[in-house]
């Protein structure tokens, strides 16, 4: 009976499979690390304001309010929308912008929210934001992960492999998140 | 990779109007100002309201503020983490938001730690004042199942 070169379709295996993760490997990374740490940042957008002052408005109508707003901060555009959350306050709402206009004192702030490129695509990916068909392309991901990780354990033998150092770095990567669980449920 | 990934964000920015969570069942949109007003004949009742988005969620797209009807009110449309991501490019559009409505009536504490996760999210927790906060009170908004953002 022929011998099954097992170890060598599981190297191959590895390889080819290691070689097609790579790109979503390294996606998800950068991703995981941005979004991780959404307490302290906005991962997605930039967010950039302009503080600006124009005279007080002191219009009656919200259409003159509007046309008086327009024509101090000299916006030719006509924005999307209007609104006036509170009697002293009018927003204007452009594609690229939203113009809070304080009225009695004519404090204006400007935001623009700009997407982060590549980085907000790459988190709208991670979170599968986009669902559908991307909900199984990230299984098969996830599958291939898989197999790449447990191909990994048996690529070497000898002292480096599973039955040696190997097991000792891998039992290290199991005992780190239980031991995490048990502090986080016990405490 | 990255030029695939700048070309699927063009296409994704541009594309209104756009569909978030589940489709629209009710028909008839209930004013915003009437709920407003009348909170207690709305409270676990499914209703669709129609409004410009003056708001949304900077961090997690979760929730975005619908303008009413009448001036100087609006109404929270609250959804899943993560089931729902509205994009900060829907302030200005119109919405056609289906959902259910809440009234609580949260403690001044609960105020100032809303207050204060919400300014956190805005990056204006330096604008945070929570001395200027009263309580309790009543809060109004809507768990949200499914949108239509128009132009």
């Amino acid at each position: 009976m022929p011998k099954i070169r097992w170890r060598k379709w599981n190297n191959i295996l590895h390889r080819d499979i290691g070689y097609l993760v790579v790109a979503l490997t390294v996606a998800y990374c950068i991703s995981g690390i941005a979004v991780n740490h959404i307490n302290d940042w906005n991962p997605n957008y930039r967010i950039t304001k302009e503080f600006i002052s124009i005279p007080p408005i002191h219009a009656e109508s919200r259409d003159e309010i509007v046309a008086q707003a327009r024509a101090s901060l000299r916006l030719e555009k006509e924005p999307r929308n209007a609104f006036r959350p509170d009697p002293s306050t009018l927003q204007l709402f452009f594609e690229d912008k939203t113009v809070s206009i304080d009225l009695p004192t004519g404090n204006v702030l400007i935001e623009r929210a700009t997407p982060r490129r590549v980085l907000f695509e790459m988190n709208q990916l991670h979170l599968n934001r986009p669902k559908k068909l991307w909900t199984y392309i990230a299984d098969l991901y996830a599958l291939a992960l898989l197999v790449v990780s447990v191909t990994g354990l048996f690529v070497l033998k000898g002292k480096n492999g599973i039955t040696g150092r190997g097991a000792w770095l891998t039992a290290i990567g199991f005992v780190i998140p239980i031991v995490y669980w048990i502090y986080y449920i016990s405490f | 990779m990255l030029i695939s990934m700048l070309l699927m964000s063009l296409a994704v920015a541009q594309e209104v109007p756009k569909e978030y969570g589940k489709p629209l069942t009710v028909k008839k949109p209930t004013k915003i100002s009437e709920i407003l007003a009348n909170p207690q004949t709305h409270d676990g009742k499914r209703v669709l309201v129609e409004g410009p988005v003056v708001d949304v969620c900077p961090k997690r797209g979760c929730w975005i503020q619908i303008g009413s009807d009448k001036e100087f009110e609006m109404i929270q449309f609250k959804v899943e983490d993560g089931v729902i991501v509205f994009p900060m490019e829907a302030k200005g559009l119109k919405v056609r938001a289906e959902g259910i409505v809440s009234v609580t009536t949260l403690t001044r504490e609960q105020l100032i730690e809303q207050a204060r996760h919400q300014a956190e999210e805005q990056g204006k927790l330096d604008e945070f004042k929570p001395e200027s906060i009263e309580g309790p009170k009543t809060v109004i908004r809507l768990n949200g199942e499914g949108a239509i953002i128009t132009k």
